[in-house]
């Protein structure tokens, strides 16, 4: 990221080919829809280029780009919130989830879906930069700005309530 | 070992990243706490279902747009890093933009006296007249089109490349530049305009020749793949050649490769 920084575009692409798929996935987790996901990943690019003076040395390049990838998430909810409300979403998947009794193997994806979306939006950060981005908790310290304790017990909380959810549905 | 401090680490226990010390505590307190036991074992099947989630792929036209994004900005930086002299070049730039203006003027007045007297004076003009009047608006039209060419703009020189569709029969002339705008402009987005728009005159031999020839020296994934596609939907047999180069071809993005193996199947 400092060459690029200095002036040296090419090497953004070093970064593409290292993280694009992890971070298409983390909107992807987000937002459940695939093209709104590509349009964000390719936006984060962008904006990395565009504001590349923004990144400071000290910090590491990941925490500086998810936290880029979180806040253009918000802002797309944001949006989004706008023309569609968001509340009565949730409570649809709610239902949809207790209704389903049918609990073949094939489904589990489905089902962990479901289950997944009835998060708050804190808990599904938390999940996918941990669990499914594998970052270390000192790294989602620095780009939700919460101290790790506190991040292990939402973690914790977050896993329980999903498990609960999720086991529900059988 | 208190219930609420064996919570905090039962997520760091199922990782194995606790350190010795503190792993034979949480097990101590686990042989006797039934409730923490059962707690865990959540915790652990959430863990298990989504480790077994796997990670999509993304669309390779996230790929080339990125690729197509960067080299724009790298051309944007390059332009910012050398700055034209300055005085010649602001001279050079108002006088262009007159340029434009007289241009637009030109075919705006040209156009609107052909509609003015085809609608006022259309039985007493013979249809020959009449003809005669249309080709003078194509004619303009033609030269609007070359002089906007030369602009430093590219949304103007794009402008420029749609003019030709109003053209009916563009006369080698016009093909001539279109050509040329094709292989030469460093705008991509121009090169784009300009290979939509000779594709609707490809069913003249030259125009179809020149178009396979141009996608061997094409080196933008995009413009590789737009040209592939005109082509194929010709069904043109002499582009297979330049397709394979492409295929051969080590620094080929694997996206382009994909649609170019495609084609060949279709062409063959």
């Amino acid at each position: 990221m400092q060459h690029v920084k200095a002036g040296n575009l090419e090497e953004m692409s070093v970064l593409f080919e290292r993280y694009h798929v992890l971070l298409y996935n983390f909107f992807l987790k987000l937002t459940r829809n695939k093209v709104i996901s590509q349009d964000l990943t390719q936006n984060l690019f962008y904006r990395m280029i565009k504001y590349k003076n923004s990144y400071k040395e000290e910090y590491s390049v990941k925490s500086w780009m998810y936290k880029m990838a979180r806040n253009l998430h918000i802002d797309h909810c944001k949006e989004e919130k706008k023309s569609d409300d968001l509340f009565s979403k949730t409570e649809m998947y709610t239902v949809e989830a207790i209704d389903d009794t049918e609990g073949f193997p094939e489904e589990d994806y489905e089902r962990l879906e479901h289950s997944f979306a009835v998060l708050s939006l804190e808990q599904k950060e938390i999940i996918v930069l941990s669990r499914y981005q594998g970052l270390k908790y000192e790294e989602i310290s620095a780009i939700t700005n919460q101290s790790v304790p506190a991040i292990k017990v939402a973690m914790h909380r977050a896993l329980k309530q999903l498990r609960g959810i999720y086991f529900k549905q059988i | 070992m208190k219930c609420e401090e064996a919570e905090e680490k039962m997520i760091d226990y199922l990782d194995k990243t606790l350190d010795e010390v503190k792993l034979k505590e949480i097990e101590k307190h686990l042989e006797t706490c039934e409730k923490c036991i059962d707690e865990m074992r959540d915790i652990q099947q959430a863990m298990q279902v989504i480790s077994k989630d796997e990670m999509e792929l993304p669309d390779d036209t996230l790929k080339i747009n990125f690729y197509h994004m960067l080299h724009n900005e790298i051309k944007k930086n390059e332009r910012k890093k050398s700055p034209v002299i300055q005085d010649s070049g602001n001279a050079w730039y108002n006088l262009s933009r007159y340029r434009v203006a007289a241009a637009i003027a030109l075919l705006i007045c040209g156009t609107s006296l052909g509609i003015f007297i085809k609608s006022q004076l259309l039985n007493s003009y013979s249809a020959n007249e009449l003809k005669q009047l249309h080709s003078e608006v194509m004619d303009l039209k033609k030269s609007a089109m070359f002089t906007m060419l030369k602009e430093e703009s590219s949304s103007d020189r794009i402008q420029a490349v749609n003019y030709v569709e109003g053209l009916d029969n563009p006369d080698e002339n016009v093909i001539e530049v279109l050509v040329k705008t094709l292989n030469n402009d460093k705008n991509v987005n121009v090169r784009m305009a300009a290979a939509y728009a000779l594709s609707k005159f490809a069913d003249q031999r030259a125009v179809c020749d020149s178009l396979v020839k141009s996608l061997s020296v094409q080196s933008d994934p995009i413009l590789q793949v737009t040209l592939i596609n005109i082509l194929v939907e010709r069904k043109e047999k002499s582009a297979l050649r330049p397709i394979q180069q492409i295929i051969g071809n080590k620094s080929t993005l694997k996206e382009v490769r994909a649609v170019a193996e495609n084609s060949l199947r279709v062409l063959m």
